[in-house]
């Protein structure tokens, strides 16, 4: 888009492209939400309204007007949309859609003027559209009926006003939370008791409150909607001195529809006009500037640096919790080391806080990487002529910004085999007594510490035995060996299985599954595959949330030291070696019932200086759905550990995803668990 | 972040007691001398980045054996190689005066590399400058004449590529 133009028509757009971005995930949500009848999330509401003011004013900015103009109409919608005064139906959200649409459109015109003009009347011909819809939602006075005081509804602004009745037409509890407040600390005070009370409802307004209270104290009122009733509230809030008095009490049912419209307006709209905060007022440009957007954006390496830098203080921290523990060990000096230790507490608090701010911030949901995907479902199915649905769920998933990169391309990768090999024609689906159209879902949740992903056709299933056929010919294995179900569909993870010859034509898969697996290795996570011939395949990812900071296990084997991420460990046993028994010589545990697979360490990296421990201890490693029981001697801390890369001339260090340095100087090296389960695995495929 | 150690500040000032021997035209190439098994060798100074003390090394496994380990350099983890044994010779017993130089080289890789010592820094002229003694000569890229010594120039390209198993 805009190729031709110059740079600011290129910055202008690519901007714009990302608040459209925002506005099309927003609206499907808020259709989403019409189509289940549920109530418009204000929230959704208030964040469309956001993006299309941050429209208008870029576009006012670089002197696009007819988008400035459009996207100022949208907002008055929005903002009616928000306050109650237009209601929420399907034809507001068709208009809306289309204005997005033709933002789209308009976009790709700028830097030609000719086509611009052109526009004009599908602008215009939108424009008195909207006129039709805007038909006011009239509201019932029901304020007449609370026990509040009238100074209190006259501070309600428009918007706030708007929630309180749409509350009551809920039939939810209404609620006045009084409480005092140190003046030195109110704000943090009034953070504590609205997050505390969000968690149970909506806070409609926060209002100071003229109660008694000392001289050193201010008090706030806040008036809270929540399905909780008076009891119940009262119960959840745990604050010094706060006082719930009910305003109203819930129905016990929804009203179903509002009551009948009242010709006049109520006579709190009239006083309402000096209080009056929100943005599209026509007040001054001021207040409009502050508000063109309310995100940032920010290069990733900058977070990088920051992440780098709460890094180096978790290091320093390690480094002041042994020196207090040294402190402590001697008589004379414990007194001031408990002391320390109290301070390094403090300290340890908010710096956590600080490395979850810090982490959050690096955290984006999967929805714009599904959104490509789709965007190339629809392209391909065009061009292969395959009827075929894409469903996806769970885009609100969260991952780390740089382990979200490196996801696309594996998962583009599934997604085209699914499509271009795994559903059949519509002809042969008929024959199966199939539906026509395939479908392939994409699910993604978070399981724990990690993230999954899971790509799910059902199209004709791998061909297991061309895949034994191939991997025999590649001479990956010896014919006639015996593998499980699983073990022959891992198959297609070797590497080579991928050309497109006789697997591909028949079963539709392995396509580079091997270049899928390492990369999503090289982020510590695993690929599984499950499929059942003529069914489908499912193939699930599992991924960290992040790479950033993690807890470690921090372990000995013999006389070295490792880290295991604590994020993929299910449980830690200490074990008699007698316990321990061999099949094939392999080492076993009978996990409660189960055989667990066991691997040493100090084999692995064959170690032998130092003795081992006459009783180990057995790590269970769960990655995915593979478990496997690492075998070290001694388990020391666990700890925050910041994964570092090891420089050097050896890369591809097998087994080893990076150092880690616990603020003594000696770095301990950081077990690559998904490579060493993948070779215990493999190991046993071999044997 | 503190300075690695006053070595660095020593051999400026060493280098700069020697500034009146080339002379002034000639284009001068500062080195880095540092002795191997009681003979000098030398990097450019352009691609050493820092001299550290020795400090804890943790070994990795399945390496080869002139990579002694990693250590941490204020939370960044570097590998350390042996320049004893990366010249072929035998390793020796921890002394006082070894030292780590961390070596970058031209495509940015790093490495710590363990030497016997540190001398210091040497200003000569191109001319001085010749091909090393043997044409197979491994990592030793040239052969520089100093007084009546002969230092051997590393090339910090070829000090770096290390096999991964050994």
């Amino acid at each position: 888009v805009a190729k031709k133009g110059n740079k600011a028509d290129r910055e202008f757009v690519s901007e714009a492209e990302e608040i459209l971005e925002t506005m099309r995930a927003r609206l499907a949500d808020l259709s989403d939400r019409l189509g289940a009848g549920a109530e418009a999330d204000p929230e959704l509401v208030n964040a469309l309204f956001r993006a299309a003011h941050s429209l208008k004013a870029l576009a006012g900015m670089f002197r696009f007007d007819p988008i400035s103009a459009l996207a100022h109409r949208l907002e008055d919608v929005l903002d009616g949309l928000r306050l109650g005064r237009v209601a929420l139906s399907a034809p507001l959200l068709a208009w809306i859609d289309e204005t997005v649409a033709l933002f789209a459109s308009l976009l790709g015109q700028v830097g030609d003027g000719t086509a611009l003009a052109e526009s004009a009347a599908r602008i215009e011909r939108l424009t008195a559209g909207v006129a039709e819809l805007a038909a006011p939602a009239a509201p019932a006075d029901e304020f007449d009926s609370l026990d509040l005081d009238a100074n209190v509804l006259r501070a309600l602004t428009e918007y706030e006003e708007h929630r309180l009745r749409e509350s009551l037409r809920r039939g939810r509890h209404v609620a006045l939370v009084d409480a005092p407040f140190e003046i030195q600390t109110f704000e943090e005070g009034l953070a504590e008791l609205s997050g505390a009370l969000r968690e149970n409802g909506e806070v409609l307004s926060t209002l100071p409150s003229p109660g008694d209270s000392l001289e050193s104290q201010i008090r706030f009122s806040l008036l809270v909607a929540t399905d909780l009733a008076h009891a119940a509230l009262a119960a959840r809030i745990d604050f010094p001195g706060a006082t719930v008095r009910t305003v109203r009490g819930g129905l016990a049912a929804p009203a179903a529809v509002p009551a009948e419209p009242e010709a006049d307006a109520p006579a709190s709209f009239a006083q309402r006009a000096e209080g009056e905060r929100s943005p599209s007022d026509g007040t001054p440009e001021l207040e409009s500037l502050k508000s063109i957007s309310d995100t940032v954006r920010v290069d990733i390496r900058k977070l990088d640096d920051l992440m780098n830098l709460v890094g180096e203080l978790v290091i320093q921290r390690g480094a002041i919790g042994d020196l207090i523990a040294r402190l402590s060990e001697r008589s004379e000096t414990a007194r001031i080391g408990s002391e320390f230790a109290k301070v390094h507490k403090a300290l340890d608090r908010k710096l956590r806080e600080l490395q979850s701010a810090v982490l959050e911030v690096r955290m984006v949901p999967l929805r714009q990487v599904f959104e490509k995907v789709s965007r190339v479902v629809r392209r391909l199915r065009r061009e292969l002529d395959k009827q075929v649905e894409l469903e996806i769920h769970g885009a609100d998933t969260e991952l780390d910004k740089l382990i979200v990169e490196a996801l696309v391309d594996p998962l583009m990768h599934i997604v085209r085999n699914a499509l271009d090999h795994a559903i059949e024609p519509a002809a042969e689906r008929r024959a199966a007594l199939k539906e026509e159209t395939g479908t392939i879902s994409i699910d993604a949740f978070q399981r724990g510490s990690h993230v999954v992903i899971e790509v799910r056709d059902d199209g004709r299933g791998i061909d297991r035995a061309a895949l034994r056929r191939r991997a025999e010919q590649l001479g990956r294995i010896d014919p006639g060996v015996q593998l499980s179900e699983k073990e022959t569909l891992d198959l297609i993870f070797l590497p080579g299985i991928s050309t497109r010859d006789e697997v591909t034509e028949t079963s539709g898969r392995g396509v580079g599954m091997d270049i899928v697996r390492s990369n999503l290795s090289a982020l510590g996570g695993v690929v599984d595959v499950e499929s059942t011939p003529g069914r489908g395949t499912a193939i699930a990812m599992t991924l960290p949330i992040t790479l950033a900071i993690i807890q470690s296990l921090i372990v000995g084997v013999r006389d070295r030291r490792f880290a295991i991420p604590l994020n993929s460990v299910l449980e830690t046993l200490v074990v008699e070696p007698s316990a321990i028994q061999i099949s094939e010589g392999r080492e076993l545990l009978n996990l409660r019932g189960t055989p667990l697979l066991l691997r040493r360490i100090d084999d692995e990296f064959g170690l032998v200086a130092g003795a081992r421990a006459a009783r180990p201890c057995v790590i269970v490693i769960g990655i995915g759905d593979q478990r496997v029981g690492l075998i070290v001697d001694r388990l020391e801390c666990q700890q925050d550990t910041v994964i570092k890369p090891i420089q050097g001339p050896v890369q591809n260090l097998r087994g080893i995803s990076g150092a880690t340095d616990l603020g003594d100087q000696d770095p301990v090296l950081v077990l690559d668990l998904s490579a060493l389960v993948e070779d215990a695995l493999r190991r046993r495929e071999a044997a | 972040m503190s300075a690695p150690t006053g070595a660095w500040e020593d051999l400026a000032r060493a280098a700069g007691s020697r500034r009146e021997s080339p002379a002034p035209a000639e284009a001068v190439r500062q080195l880095l001398c540092v002795r191997v098994d009681g003979s000098p060798y030398a990097v450019p100074v352009e691609n050493v980045r820092e001299i550290v003390r020795v400090r804890p090394i943790t070994p990795i496994p399945r390496v080869a054996k002139e990579v002694l380990g990693v250590i941490s350099l204020r939370g960044e983890i570097i590998q350390v190689l042996d320049l004893r044994l990366r010249l072929g010779l035998a390793s020796d017993t921890p002394t006082k005066a070894q030292r780590i130089v961390v070596v970058q080289a031209d495509d940015g890789r790093v490495a710590g590399v363990l030497v016997d010592g540190v001398r210091e820094v040497l200003r000569v002229p191109e001319s001085a400058i010749g091909a090393p003694a043997a044409a197979d000569a491994g990592i030793v890229a040239a052969l520089c004449t100093h007084g009546t010594e002969f230092v051997s120039i590393v090339d910090p390209q070829r000090l770096l590529e290390v096999g991964g198993h050994g």
